[in-house]
């Protein structure tokens, strides 16, 4: 298993796959790709970093052995070495892969927009994304936090974090229909809910909820005045008929879910209109009658059938409807007031609340006196109480007053209520319970006695008031109007078979489902539950309608019901305060004196400026637009995450980095100043697919920069941030973006880079500087940096340094860029702690540089930045070895758990007619809008040859395979032609389908009519149309001149040759071995260990001589490595799998030769120390060389104490004219010997003289250590070295300090750093063909991605050949090499052949124009004539272009189908006229 | 809420307007408070730069009088904050300091900026604006002490702090984001090298000036001294200064006017010109 899919661990996927294990690639993120994705061009080279990732992501996408786990996490590891097993945390994706096929539909109606990441949260993204246009997998996730909160408290789920975003965009349509997904009375809702939601928000903790209601409201109202309806379709007609039993809410919504699921609804209502106590029980002044009359019709346009006046159990019983219907849903609701047992409540003047307010509603207002007592304390009683104050208004001396038991901030009502009801002039009385109403001799009521009510709830919330009957209130009146609750009147259920249920007065069932217990009667709303809020009545009815559609197709009612979803907390972001939108009220004095409207609700601004304020707290708010738009039905947002064990042999871990986050160090601006950026942020500028689309643009002002600054080593070398070491890769990185932005800008560029050192010690890097300083015009300066500063205005930056001279300096840039240091990702802790094991202080794998890539626990390995902080090609190297060291325990699993797909035996496509099938694609619509697709499906059908042509929806699609295989099957087609997108992805695809029914593969032809045709040309879409008709008549063209292709296979020798008994050569052959191959390691001396002969201890002070000892032997002892001593190779002959070599062994007259067929090869030859030609070496014994002081260092007898003062001197020949290079060991090994130095004779004084320290990485450990133990480190100017001079002591130092002038040191010892230089190689370059470097190193074929590999397949390197690295890096790299090798050897064939080109030898002229032209080498002369060996060749083509006499043909791609496709264009050109 | 009170040398002598007015913001906005008995100099400016033992040792008597009062303890000087913060600092990490044993380091220590900045504050003292300060434009200047060292102050964003911002904007004015307002005023060099001071601070004027602002306002008295003090040698070399006020003035005067004038005449830097302009009374 492997774990991070950056660069790394796809590297480790390939090789492990390639090498015959099956691999699970598991990734936190949706996609691989990792960090280099967002790269724009990677140094030294130049290379675009998305063009050289890009196949490789394909392949990984591809491989059939690799099995990509995205969105998942490791929760633990169990066991050990070779038998692991692993718990991941699969989080659901909320879109089905197999069926999504990337044309982003959804994306474009998604109303959530979130910053970035890609773009470092410089742009924004949708919820639903894809991390960047070429991610694998290339279908799209959502990202969610939970469901909001608002979403969660409704009793419908109603997505108002989703119709809220939509109302931010102005898309006030969708948000409604967005809204009717869940509730079908956004009108009544939007004016009378209660609004849980509200209570929920999030917001609400910042300061002040989103006004949900308000907004609802405003929408519907946008309907009603626009005059259309965007109401849901009706679902298929089912012919199921359902009865329901009340009008109310509960009711109509149960009837308007049945009619979406295609039911037919009949609504029997007792009273006049529909409406239930929406209608009675809610006053007109909160929600008029029209507004309700307009919402109601909705349902009967859906086809909801209403029958007013049809009261159940008078003439028509519930037992008759059960008879008639396939179901009943009984929502009858609860119409009666309850009245309380006190003395007097027979008074006259007393009546039931819901009474007086039905009374209302029908225009049968009853009497009331002038002065009236309302009891109750929820919004029933507050909708009296305003009723009452309306029909008194002008009544001189009327009052109401309005008596509950609660205080104020317990009531019931709502908060809006409370307020309004006050400005009306309600006289609320808190805590007061009625004791007994007061009437005269007549039964007139006189007034109310209250008692004081002192508790209402209990500790556990439960109503259980409490009272304290000696304080008494009396308040006089002449009216009491209870509204403390109302009953259920259920005697219409008689003989229904409910009469027990509904026996203590409401009707029971279950709670989730809705039903009775009686099969298919169904209830809902107040009767059902008690008397509440419309809301929970419409959820009933939503619920009842699942449930009834589930009960009428048999299927459970139960399963997948319950709502537990995880609820999104508040975002931790900073959000400005910004107060609530409110409705403005009409004015008091107006609105009490009429039942009209309280208010017109939000205005248009109002309400998107609110729906601004939405913290969209889930991400994505559910609603659902993404799933109509989805024509392909990939997305399920019910998809739920599950955790899964695998069983596997090794884990390696390539979790990446985090960048420092700049904002730690304020005093460098950014975050506060907007044209300060990080690197990162920098290179997304310059990236084609960043924010500003490649052109590099101030934020400011978005203006191009004219200069431009660098500031290194932020939070690297940082001791104030825990951030010590060096970061290994700012310098060039910051140098690339110097140069790459230069090359982008459209006028001059001035680049700066401030920074301590430049450290560039890579292969070919010194030599990248050295160009960008000379070609570009960068300029380094070595500087602290005291100050930035903006400057008022014009929104430059200052900054303010200490120059070379002490002085300080004031510059100013027009753009600030800080080279942010790298740091463990910020899931390593965790992730070492779940998989068990140990990290640095830093938070890097703990490690030990023989075992680089192991970790503390066996059978665990890292690679990439988890192991330290480095560049792409040493994770790559890296990936590869930490492969090899993974495949160490799983040598007998080899070939065991891969598969190899078992296709049909090929069909005879060549002796009969030709029968081409044509598909063109739509899409979705990212074809079909643009281009008429079933026109030119029709089009292709006048070829006479084309049997079958149609147009589809997604080709790609898993559907559309199964298909297109029926139909070639059926109308036996044996030439496929499909237009649609680019073959690059898909090609492969369709030719697995070919394969699948039998049908050669290659026999396939394709036409981009997507990016070639409907993508560019949208803007046309006739001339779009006629243009894929000419590419499809093309392609029709070349399916005619198609020809089978069959790969052959070819058996592969299963051993490998290493050249170099060094580290290098060892650990590679030690590791083959290992693996089961066979090895011939040989080594041209008469000792294996080479350089680790001489060395004496690794950087961290572990003995090297017992390591080299132990590692001799084992090669030594390894029974399937034959080592030769004082061997060379002579003559290597063959290809890939097949190579046969000559190696002369033996010295003088003594010698041998032996021949050895392998498969692959190694080359390890290794490198030295030069010998110094500077410093008057040679000159005096006590001038010598570092490799010279390690073995003075090993030798005892050295006495160190004795010496006063030791001088190291760097760069000694390298990074000059002779070589430019850096030799990149040396820094360290100058520290290294200087802190040993150290630890044997404290007292000495040790100088070492530099031009920079490159002690990158964590080595910065070691140049800190050594500065705080007092070595001297002096700077020297390349142009004024120092001078060496032998003396009686030893040597006398001269040094040139600036501002202090000549220095003379007295030396007892002088230790030159020698540059590190590649052996000889002439000859196992000439013999192998290989190429090298100016500087004689070999060349790898890609430095970034391919940095073992030769050009030639089967060839590898490792170690110093390839250039000068430290022991722990050269053992990376040889593992590396043997890894890469063992993917050439772990099968003993290999499949060569098909799109390859092949020479004729009667047309051959043998001129070798392909050989000089092919990029591979891969044309020789063979029995007297150009041969193209197909195992070796890659199939670009060149060589087919380049023969002057056509004598080389392409397969596949051949001149006959080339100037077929011609003739047919010109032809149908012609044609058209 | 109640809190024990450093004033410091400065709230007694040279800033006696940030004492005033923070006591008299703290009377108005319900906060008791409740001056040391017998505190003594906090060490800063020269004690801690001669012997760092006493430097602790003295602001530790002080912290250790507030200990026994139970309180946490709030000064309106940066140097004392600075001062009794580190010392505290000192105590939790390595106990406390010779010859004042009793310190616990239980009291905590705030800067009166930390006291008025808390959002909730701002909220309560907005409600109490009589009369906002529109108008105005405020460069904001924290100089060193208040925020820097980040380990002893606790501040979050050291480098661009925003509280003033937040409190001179609840109070109706408006301020300039701009980049000196962390930059040292030169401090004590005042007394040994004033050239550096008057070049120090003529760089703040300057900056501040080309930023918009009409005002400096800051919350040290150190700062205060040296900028009010240059403020007439800055004229006469040609930077056009800006009058300097405490912001604990500017809140002062937005609950009450003529209280908070009252307070103009102890500087040498006269703003009355300014509010006369800005039709502030």
């Amino acid at each position: 298993m492997v774990v991070g899919a950056g660069i790394g661990g796809m590297q480790a996927s390939l090789d492990l796959a390639e090498s015959g294990f099956k691999v699970y690639l598991v990734e936190r993120d949706t996609a691989i790709g990792g960090r280099m994705a967002q790269l724009d061009k990677t140094f030294p080279t130049n290379d675009c970093a998305m063009c050289i990732m890009s196949p490789k992501l394909i392949e990984v996408g591809r491989h059939p052995n690799i099995e990509i786990l995205t969105s998942t996490e490791v929760l633990n590891v169990d066991g050990e070495a070779g038998h692991f097993d692993v718990k991941l945390q699969r989080h659901p994706r909320f879109v089905d892969l197999a069926r999504c096929t990337g044309c982003g539909e959804c994306v474009k109606v998604c109303p959530i927009e979130v910053p970035n990441e890609y773009n470092m949260g410089m742009d924004g993204r949708r919820a639903i994304r894809k991390r960047y246009p070429q991610a694998i997998p290339g279908g799209y996730s959502v990202e969610k936090r939970g469901t909001a909160p608002c979403r969660d408290a409704c009793p419908s789920h109603v997505r108002a974090q989703g119709y809220v975003a939509l109302i931010a965009q102005g898309r006030f349509e969708e948000a409604l229909k967005v809204v009717r997904r869940d509730l079908p009375f956004p009108a009544v809702c939007g004016r009378v809910c209660p609004h849980p939601c509200e209570d929920a928000c999030n917001r609400g903790e910042v300061d002040e909820p989103i006004a949900i209601r308000d907004l609802k409201r405003f929408i519907s109202d946008y309907e009603m005045k626009s005059g259309k309806k965007a109401l849901p379709e009706v679902g298929e007609a089912t012919g199921k008929r359902i009865a329901i039993v009340g009008g109310g809410p509960a009711g109509l919504s149960a009837a308007w879910f049945l009619r979406l699921k295609g039911h037919d609804a009949v609504v029997y209502e007792s009273a006049p209109k529909a409406g239930g106590m929406l209608r009675y029980g809610i006053p007109d002044y909160r929600l008029p009658q029209d507004v309700l009359d307009r919402e109601i019709e909705t349902f009967t346009d859906l086809g909801v059938e209403i029958r007013c006046n049809s009261a159940i159990g008078q003439d028509l019983k519930l037992s008759d409807l059960y008879k008639d219907y396939d179901a009943l849903f009984v929502a009858g609701g609860a119409q009666k007031g309850r009245l309380i047992d006190i003395p007097g409540i027979d008074g006259v003047g007393v009546m039931a609340g819901v009474d007086y307010l039905r009374g209302s509603a029908l225009g049968e207002l009853p009497a009331i006196g002038k002065r009236v007592v309302v009891i109750g304390g929820g919004d029933v009683a507050y909708d009296v109480a305003r009723t009452s104050l309306r029909q008194n208004d002008g009544v001189d001396g009327a009052e109401t007053h309005l008596c509950c038991l609660e205080s104020r901030d317990e009531m019931m009502a709502s908060a809006d209520e409370i307020i309004e009801g006050e400005q009306e002039g309600v006289q609320r009385h808190n805590s007061l319970g009625p004791a007994e109403v007061l009437k005269d001799a007549d039964g007139n009521v006189t007034g109310v006695a209250f008692k004081a009510c002192t508790r209402v709830f209990d500790e556990d919330h439960r109503f259980s008031p409490q009272y304290d009957e000696e304080q008494r209130t009396v308040i006089e009146c002449d009216t009491v109007i209870l509204a403390i609750g109302q009953q259920a009147d259920t005697r219409f259920v008689e003989g229904s078979g409910l009469d027990d249920i509904a026996a203590r007065g409401w009707l029971q069932g279950d709670p989730l489902t809705c039903e009775t217990p009686v099969q298919g009667i169904f209830a809902g709303g107040d009767m059902f539950a008690g008397p509440s809020i419309a809301i929970r009545a419409i959820a009933h009815g939503k619920e009842a309608a699942e449930s009834i559609d589930r009960y009428l197709n048999n299927r459970d009612l139960k399963a997948d019901r319950e709502w537990d979803r995880p609820i999104a907390d508040r975002p931790k972001k900073r959000v400005a305060k910004a107060p609530r939108q409110h409705p403005a009220l009409r004015d008091v004095a107006e609105r009490k004196g009429d039942y009209a409207e309280l208010g017109d609700g939000l205005t248009e601004e109002q309400a998107v400026t609110e729906a601004q304020r939405c913290l969209a707290c889930g991400i994505c708010s559910e609603c659902g637009l993404c799933e109509e738009a989805c024509q392909a039905k990939a997305i399920d947002h019910d998809m739920k995450g599950y955790e899964q064990t695998l069983s596997v042999g090794s884990v390696i871990l390539s979790p990446g980095f985090d960048q420092f986050e700049a904002d730690q160090l304020g005093e460098y601006g950014h975050g506060r100043w907007a044209n300060v950026v990080t690197s990162l942020e920098f290179e997304r500028f310059l990236s084609a697919t960043g924010p500003t689309v490649g052109h590099v643009k101030r934020p400011s002002d978005n203006k191009e920069p004219k200069k431009v600054a660098w500031i290194q080593c932020v939070g690297s070398r940082d001791e104030r941030h825990d951030r010590k070491y060096c970061s290994g890769v700012c310098c060039m990185f910051a140098t690339k973006e110097a140069v790459i932005a230069t090359d982008h800008s459209h006028g001059e560029l001035s680049t700066t880079i401030f920074m301590m050192d430049l450290r560039a010690m890579g292969k070919g890097f010194d030599d990248y500087c050295n160009r960008a300083q000379s070609q570009y015009g960068v300029r380094y300066v070595r500087a602290t940096i005291s100050r930035v500063d903006e400057v008022p205005g014009s929104s430059d930056i200052q900054v303010t340094y200490v120059g070379e001279d002490g002085q300080p300096v004031k510059e100013t840039f027009d753009m600030l860029v800080l080279s942010t240091g790298l740091k463990p990702q910020k899931d390593v802790k965790e992730l070492a702690r779940r998989v068990g094991i140990e990290l640095d202080v830093y938070g890097f794998a703990k490690n030990s540089p023989y075992a680089p890539l192991a970790t503390s626990r066996p059978g665990v390995f890292v690679c990439g930045v988890m192991q330290g902080p480095k560049d792409i090609p040493e994770t790559v190297a890296q990936a590869s070895g930490a492969a090899a060291f993974a495949m160490r325990d799983l040598a007998p699993a080899r070939g065991t758990e891969t598969i190899q797909p078992e296709m049909p035996a090929e069909i005879d496509t060549e002796s009969g007619d030709q029968r081409i099938g044509v598909f063109v694609c739509n899409c979705g619509i990212n074809i079909g809008s643009v281009v008429d697709v079933p026109d030119v499906a029709e089009y292709a059908k006048k070829h006479g040859d084309v049997v079958h042509s149609e147009g589809v929806l997604f080709a790609c699609s898993q559907d559309n395979a199964v298909h297109m295989k029926e139909i070639i099957k059926e109308k036996g087609i044996n030439r496929l032609v499909v237009a649609s997108c680019t073959p690059r992805t898909h090609e492969p695809l369709f030719q697995g389908t070919l394969k699948e029914v039998g049908v050669n593969p290659y026999l396939f032809s394709m036409a981009n009519i997507r990016e070639q045709c409907s993508w560019v040309h949208a803007q046309e879409p006739e001339k779009a149309t006629e243009k894929a008709k000419m590419m499809v008549d093309m392609a029709v063209a070349n399916a005619r001149e198609l020809k089978p292709l069959h790969k052959r296979s070819q058996s592969v020798v299963q051993s490998a040759l290493v050249i170099g008994g060094g580290l290098a050569g060892m650990t590679a052959a030690t590791e083959l071995a290992t693996q089961g191959f066979p090895v011939v390691l040989i080594e041209k001396s008469d000792r294996l260990g080479g350089n680790l002969n001489r060395l004496r201890a690794t950087h961290d002070g572990q003995d090297i001589k017992g390591f080299n000892e132990s590692l001799i032997k084992m090669v030594n002892e390894n029974p399937l490595i034959t080592v030769y001593l004082n061997a060379n190779l002579i003559r290597t002959t063959g290809f890939l799998g097949n190579f046969e070599s000559t190696i002369e062994i033996g010295q003088n007259g003594e010698k041998r030769r032996e021949v050895y067929e392998h498969g692959a090869t190694i080359v390890a030859t290794g490198g030295h120390e030069s010998t110094p030609k500077e410093y008057a070496y040679g000159e005096s014994p006590a001038i010598i060389t570092q490799m010279d002081m390690e073995e003075k260092l090993a030798d005892p007898a050295t006495d160190f104490a004795a010496m006063k003062d030791i001088v190291m001197i760097q760069c000694v020949g390298s990074r000059n004219e002779e070589r430019p290079y850096c030799s990149r060991v040396c820094c360290a090994q100058a520290l290294k010997n200087a802190l040993a130095i150290k630890e044997r004779a404290p007292k000495a004084n040790v100088t070492v003289l530099m031009r920079e320290m490159r002690s990158y990485g964590l080595k910065e450990d070691l140049y800190n250590k050594a500065r705080r133990l007092g070595v001297l480190f002096m700077r020297y100017d390349v142009e004024n070295p120092p001078l060496v001079k032998p003396s009686d002591k030893g040597a006398t130092v001269t040094i040139d300090l600036p501002r202090m002038g000549k220095v003379d040191i007295e030396a007892d010892l002088v230790a030159l750093a020698a540059a590190i230089e590649p052996n000889n190689t002439d000859d196992v370059a000439t013999i192998l063909k290989l190429p090298r470097t100016a500087d004689n190193y070999f060349l790898e074929v890609h430095q970034k991605l391919r940095p073992v590999d030769f050009a030639s397949d089967g060839i590898f390197m490792a170690g110093l050949a390839h250039g000068p690295k430290p022991v722990d890096e050269t053992i990376a790299q040889a593992a590396a090499a043997a890894a890469r090798a063992s993917s050439v050897l772990s099968s003993n064939e290999m499949m060569v052949g098909g799109q390859v080109s092949v020479v004729d030898p009667d047309k051959c002229a043998r001129c070798m124009c392909c050989a000089r032209a092919c990029p591979y080498g891969v044309p020789k002369l063979v029995d007297g004539y150009a041969f193209i060996e197909p195992a070796e060749c890659q199939g670009c083509g060149v060589c087919a272009s380049e023969c002057p006499g056509k004598a080389i043909q392409l397969q596949h791609v051949t001149n006959n189908q080339i100037s077929a496709m011609l003739t047919m264009l010109n032809n149908e050109e012609t044609t058209r006229g | 809420m109640k809190l024990a009170y450093y004033p410091g040398c400065s709230g007694h002598g040279t800033g006696r307007e940030l004492d005033e007015s923070t006591r008299d913001l703290c009377d108005r906005l319900g906060i008791e408070l409740q001056e040391l008995d017998d505190w003594n100099c906090c060490g800063a400016s020269s004690a801690h730069s001669i012997d760092e033992g006493l430097g602790v040792a003295l602001a530790a008597r002080n912290l250790a009088i507030a200990d026994k009062t139970g309180l946490d303890v709030m000064t309106p000087c940066s140097a004392c904050f600075a001062r009794l913060a580190g010392a505290r600092k000192h105590v939790l990490e390595h106990g406390a300091p010779e010859g004042v044993e009793d310190v616990t380091g239980q009291s905590k220590v705030f800067h009166v900026l930390d006291l008025f900045g808390n959002e909730e504050f701002v909220e309560h003292f907005h409600g109490k604006v009589q009369k906002p300060l529109a108008g105005l434009t405020l460069a904001c200047y924290y100089g060193c002490l208040t925020n820097r060292p980040p380990e002893v102050t606790g501040k979050d964003n050291p480098e661009n702090p925003r509280e003033m911002e937040t409190l001179l904007e609840a109070a109706g004015a408006e301020t300039v984001d701009w980049p000196l307002k962390t930059v040292c005023c030169g401090g004590s060099l005042t007394l040994s090298r004033d050239e550096i001071v008057g070049q120090l601070c003529g760089n703040l004027f300057d900056m501040a000036r080309q930023a918009g602002a009409q005002a400096l306002v800051t919350g040290c008295p150190m700062c205060f001294m040296n900028l009010d003090r240059q403020w007439g040698a800055a004229n006469e070399q040609g930077i056009e200064a800006l009058p300097v006020l405490y912001f604990t003035e500017l809140m002062l005067y937005a609950i009450d006017p003529s209280r908070g004038r009252s307070l103009f005449k102890h500087h040498l830097s006269d703003p009355t010109q300014l509010f006369s302009e800005r039709g502030l009374p």
